[in-house]
């Protein structure tokens, strides 16, 4: 079983040998607020057993038989990976069954990696506090090196920001997209560095134009300047890793738009593009658990006393099994 | 016009031509299917503009740099240089210190190459020449300078990054540099990434 509550959505998910049984979630109301960490954790920790429950169920299992849990380290929110942690460490104890902290942003990706069936890909990574294009790298220990990132924040938080100070409701990126497709095109700032990409410009431009433009003109340019940065620096990493295959993952990897620019990319090149299904993009249980069962697998061992959480996780600290 | 395609990059391609009577090169930048019409023509001319821009100045500047001849809307036209990259050959501590003495002209100039690696300088029989202006910048600071020297430190063995800082010592300003150099390589970010080269 694996649990996952790194920001708005606690989930609960159980594998068995790869194949996903149950996939539970509980997602916190966004409204046209925004997350408050504290309160989050609250509607969080009232609906865990729930959930817990609803995968159990889900699964046509009983708790005496999960053999292993694993839960998300990291990074997130503190309070929200508290809740997450707690329940995982108990379980174990109560169970006496192994535990094991995991990466959410290596969850995201090996599901993907997992279920596209790809062995090496360069990968995107798109949520919402995290843009990276990485590469398994064997040195000095199996990992996700990172070849480009966003240099200040993510995109995803990008697109919610935005719906935020436009009044979409709920304050989602998926409101911007749906924004969108009424829109026409205005100039907007677009800045690659490299593999390296920044998405702070974009923003402060969008928010100046609030007001003054269509919010629909503003959310299509916004996706089209931001998604195409994206890929940009994803066809560079390709030339320079001499990549054929792309796995996308991460909750923005939902956006159909973003979806047909890299289709794009992948007729002029001939890269296979690998996506997860939009339940498993989205935060959930289910990623925390195949990576748990990979690592318990491979023999993976830890004390409660280290199964700690790290608010900023990197992806390239997480060892990969 | 017989265009002979000779180097295919992310962004562009790289075309000798030979009908003028001298060896030219042209690089021209794609139509990228993925960014809307209006976007990918203001990049493509933007930096194109750019990247000529930074060619002449770093000519001015002394520096080993090939000559342009013109400059079309997404396209440069510039003079072929004959060698082998720097990345497909054995190269010595000669080789490297001059290498360095190439950017400490650049860097002199306000110029901060963007993609100094192996890849981007060809070893000519007057020594390295620098190419791949792609991703240069004009008036940076000591940060963008910074990030030079460590793309070339990531691509090369130690001695030989050695004789190339003997080279860069040539730019008075070299000292902050170095400084930021080992700033950058603190910082998480830059110490975790292993930044490659083609
Ligand atoms: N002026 C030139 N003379 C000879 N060869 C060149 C010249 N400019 C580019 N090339 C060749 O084309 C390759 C790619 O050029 P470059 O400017 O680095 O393009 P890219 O931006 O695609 O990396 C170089 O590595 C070099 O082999
Ligand atoms: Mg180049």
């Amino acid at each position: 079983m694996g649990i996952e509550s790194s920001a708005h959505t606690f989930g609960a998910g159980i594998v068995d040998r790869g194949k996903v049984l149950a996939n539970e979630k509980s997602m916190f109301p966004i409204g046209t607020n925004g997350m408050i960490p504290g309160k989050v954790a609250e509607f969080h920790s009232s609906n865990a057993l729930k959930v817990v429950k609803a995968a159990l169920d889900r699964a046509g299992t009983k708790l005496s038989e999960i053999e292993g849990i694993s839960y998300t380290s990291g990074p997130g929110l503190g309070p929200c990976l508290q809740i997450g942690q707690l329940i995982s460490k108990t379980l174990a104890k109560t169970l006496s069954i192994s535990i094991a902290p995991v990466n959410h942003c290596v969850a995201h990706i090996e599901i993907t990696r997992h279920f596209a069936k790809m062995r090496d890909p360069l990968v995107l990574y798109v949520s919402g506090g995290n843009s990276q294009i990485l590469k398994l790298s064997e040195e000095p220990f199996r990992h996700y090196s990172v070849l480009g990132e966003t240099l200040d924040i993510g995109v995803g938080n990008m697109l919610d920001n935005l719906a935020r100070r436009l009044g979409l409701n709920p304050a989602w990126g998926s409101s911007v997209a749906k924004a969108a497709e009424r829109g026409k095109y205005i100039n907007m700032p677009y800045t690659v560095k490299g593999m390296d990409f920044s998405f702070t410009g974009i923003l402060t431009f969008a928010e100046k134009m609030a007001g003054k433009e269509m919010p629909e003109d503003i959310c299509f340019s916004v996706q089209e300047n931001a998604f195409a940065m994206l890929c940009e620096a994803t066809e560079r990493a390709m030339f320079l890793t001499d990549s054929a295959e792309i796995c996308v993952s991460g909750g923005v990897a939902q956006s159909r738009r973003l979806k047909e620019m890299l289709a794009q990319i992948s007729r002029e090149h001939g890269a296979r593009i690998g996506y997860v299904s939009d339940e498993l993009n989205a935060d959930n249980g289910a990623m925390v658990a195949l990576v748990g069962e990979k690592m318990l697998e491979s023999g993976f061992k830890a004390r409660l006393s280290d199964c700690v959480i790290d608010q900023k996780y990197r992806t390239d600290e997480a060892m990969v099994y | 016009m017989t265009l002979r395609l000779i180097s295919e990059g992310a962004e562009s391609k790289i075309y000798a031509d030979d009908s003028f009577g001298v060896p030219l090169i042209v690089k021209a930048r794609e139509r990228k299917g993925y960014r809307i019409e209006g976007l990918d023509e203001s990049i493509r001319r933007g930096r194109t503009r750019k990247e000529a821009k930074a060619m002449c100045k770093a000519r001015e500047s002394g520096a080993n740099v090939p000559g342009i001849i013109a400059v079309g809307r997404f396209s440069i036209f510039m003079e072929r240089k004959r060698g082998k990259m720097l990345k497909d050959v054995r190269f010595g501590n000669k080789e490297m210190r001059a290498a360095g003495a190439q950017l400490a002209k650049l860097h002199a100039a306000g110029i901060a190459h963007g993609d100094f690696t192996p890849a981007n300088i060809m070893l000519c029989s007057n020594g390295p020449c620098i190419m791949d202006f792609g991703l240069a910048g004009i008036g940076g600071g000591d940060e963008e300078k910074a990030i030079d020297l460590l793309l070339m430190k990531r691509s090369v063995e130690k001695p030989q990054f050695s004789s190339f800082i003997k080279g860069y010592s040539a730019y008075a300003n070299h000292k902050p540099v170095l400084k930021k150099l080992a700033d950058i390589e603190r910082r998480g970010r830059y110490k975790a990434r292993t930044l490659q080269t083609v």
